[in-house]
């Protein structure tokens, strides 16, 4: 008992929890004075905050337009913010995600908001934009990626080939088209193809152009899949007695896919976005028309940042495909 | 190796004879127009009140309703299509579209890739400045910066090297030298520019003036400085060698012009006649 009562060493000191979530107090004063430094930089609040929040601290009319009022203002809004990192900082990790996540998209939304832009024009339009607009986007995105992927393909195995002809074309067609930039190919495809007896429309001069760019870009994606599948296992079908075609499409492009399919979805959302470059041959995808619209009576923020959503919508759908195409090729990694 | 060269010539002489039905022969386009009883416009839809698009996606303006009656007196159904502006001013439309009604001016330099048939309206191109400007006249616009299209007969008249390759061409003279010339995509972009405010990014612009009215109609704070520069014929387009579609092209739009109706559209459009010589 004594033992126990006299000698015991005291406890160890446990690190003193200062402020809130483990922060010290002293990390959350420089958050909150930076904030206020960066608040006060680029003057939030100088407007229609400020008309607001003004006349409750008891400034009149005097006040406006001052440096304190900025001043005051700057402090606030660091007070606030630093207030708000506190309180997700306390909260599960998924839930700090979720609640950033709102914030910013409110952020952004309110920054929209601040154009004074008409709804009614948008909610009128909003029809064209989605179901011709954004519709020819994904049609025309999903013919090209679909082609981009079988040139990508052929261009890939001819890259690794031992056949000299098969490599300097796979190699030459990837150098071109990678080292040029993708307008030039719309209006080289759509403007110089006629000059030798050949004129597309612009649908298809459009997905060609699309095809033949990002076929370049992903024949290179798959060549680095292929070569990622160690060289064992190709020498493991040799002895077995498997034909070379056999082992490529059983055992190494299996396995290869999974390497590849991240990038490949990168590489569509890539594409969704630079299909607008088709939009100069008039085909009418979602950029030609919200430009067209927006122009028709001087509203070009209302279409743009309409057709700027619909796009992020687009992506975050595939963003979802991806996701369950990388779930299924990636069982084998499920322990 | 002699079947390789034997391929190899095979397919440069199937090139060549490709290449030969590329060009177009007299009257093919005219024949083809009436064979398919539709006429083929180009119209670049950036531009109210000349061309602009409905939320259904129709067209509505000016040049639509020379188009849609030219077709019409062609005894033709008209459509639409809408490649960019230097698609069509590239020329080689290789049967794309038939002819283009998108109030172009005929320039030398575009002369040499179009045909340019029949001048239907001449548009006056004025001086735009922010509503705060100080500025009271062209001259004192001398020395700033003013912004337009790049590569348009705007940008020709702030370089002073406009040269419009049409007959009935009203004289003009160069009374503005800009300090720096800002050229964008189109001349509605300067709008853009100028609505921040006098001199935040341009002091001037330089546009049609139906179209600095639509803007300041759509409540642009805008003003138009001084008469207009000049006044700047405006012509169907037509590509290079169909003199039988030309003449057509030309006859109908004379027809137009004697009998009224470029008039009234212009006065339905512009509130003026602006359809003849000033």
């Amino acid at each position: 008992m004594a033992e126990q009562a006299g000698a015991a060493p005291p406890p160890p000191a446990l690190p003193q929890r200062q402020g809130l979530g483990e922060r010290p107090l002293r990390r959350w004063l420089i958050i909150f004075g930076a904030l206020t430094v960066v608040c006060f930089a680029i003057g939030l609040g100088d407007g229609q905050l400020s008309r607001l929040v003004m006349p409750v601290l008891g400034f009149g009319e005097a006040a406006a337009g001052t440096l304190m009022e900025r001043a005051l203002m700057a402090v606030l809004a660091g007070v606030l913010l630093t207030l708000n990192a506190m309180v997700i900082r306390l909260m599960p990790l998924a839930v700090q995600i979720g609640v950033v996540w709102v914030e910013l998209l409110l952020v952004f939304l309110a920054f929209f908001y601040s154009f004074d832009l008409s709804f009614p024009y948008i909610v009128e339009r909003l029809p064209i934009l989605i179901f011709t607009g954004a519709f020819t986007t994904i049609y025309v995105s999903l013919i090209s990626i679909a082609c981009a992927c079988v040139v990508a393909m052929a261009g890939a195995l001819a890259r690794l080939s031992k056949s000299g002809p098969a490599f300097a074309i796979a190699t030459f067609y990837i150098s071109f088209f990678r080292g040029t930039p993708l307008l030039l190919q719309v209006y080289i495809i759509y403007l110089g193809l006629p000059q030798i007896g050949v004129t597309l429309d612009p649908v298809p001069s459009g997905i060609i152009a699309l095809t033949l760019c990002y076929g370049a870009y992903m024949a290179e994606i798959f060549r680095a899949g292929i070569q990622s599948i160690p060289k064992g296992q190709t020498e493991a079908g040799l002895s077995l007695g498997l034909h070379n075609w056999l082992i490529m499409r059983k055992i190494v492009l299996p396995q290869a896919i999974k390497v590849i399919v991240p990038p490949t979805g990168n590489q569509f959302i890539a594409m969704l976005k630079d299909s607008s470059l088709v939009s100069i041959l008039g085909v009418w995808e979602l950029m030609f028309l919200a430009r067209t619209q927006g122009r028709a009576e001087f509203k070009h923020f209302e279409m743009l940042i309409t057709a700027a959503l619909i796009y992020w919508a687009i992506s975050m759908v595939f963003e979802l495909i991806q996701a369950r195409i990388e779930r299924h090729y990636g069982k084998s990694d499920v322990r | 190796m002699t079947i390789r060269c034997k391929l190899g010539f095979a397919a440069a002489a199937l090139g060549l004879a490709v290449s030969a039905t590329g060009t177009a022969m007299a009257g093919e386009v005219l024949d083809r127009i009436r064979e398919e009883g539709v006429l083929r416009v180009s119209t670049d839809p950036a531009y109210p009140p000349q061309s602009s698009q409905t939320p259904d996606g129709s067209f509505e303006g000016f040049d639509i309703d020379v188009a849609t009656e030219l077709a019409a007196r062609m005894g033709v159904e008209v459509e639409f299509v809408t490649p960019a502006w230097e698609i069509i001013t590239a020329g080689n439309w290789g049967g794309r579209w038939d002819v283009s009604v998108g109030s172009m001016t005929p320039t030398a330099q575009r002369a040499e890739v179009l045909d340019f048939p029949a001048i239907y309206y001449y548009t006056p191109a004025a001086l735009v400045v922010h509503a705060d400007s100080a500025a009271e006249s062209v001259e004192d616009l001398n020395g700033t910066t003013i912004g337009t299209c790049g590569g348009c007969t705007y940008d020709n008249y702030l370089n002073h090297n406009l040269e419009i390759d049409a007959q009935d061409v009203p004289p003009f003279e160069y009374v503005v030298e800009p300090g720096e010339i800002r050229t964008y995509e189109t001349d509605t972009n300067v709008f853009d520019d100028l609505r921040l405010g006098d001199g935040v990014r341009l002091d001037a612009g330089i546009s049609a003036l139906p179209t600095i009215q639509a803007a300041i109609d759509a409540g642009y704070p805008l003003r138009v400085v001084g008469e207009p520069v000049f006044y700047e014929p405006l012509s169907v387009a037509t590509d290079k060698g169909d003199a039988e579609l030309n003449a057509e092209v030309a006859r109908i739009i004379e027809e137009m012009r004697d009998d009224g109706t470029l008039s009234g559209f212009s006065e339905t459009w512009y509130g003026v006649d602006i359809s003849s010589v000033q």
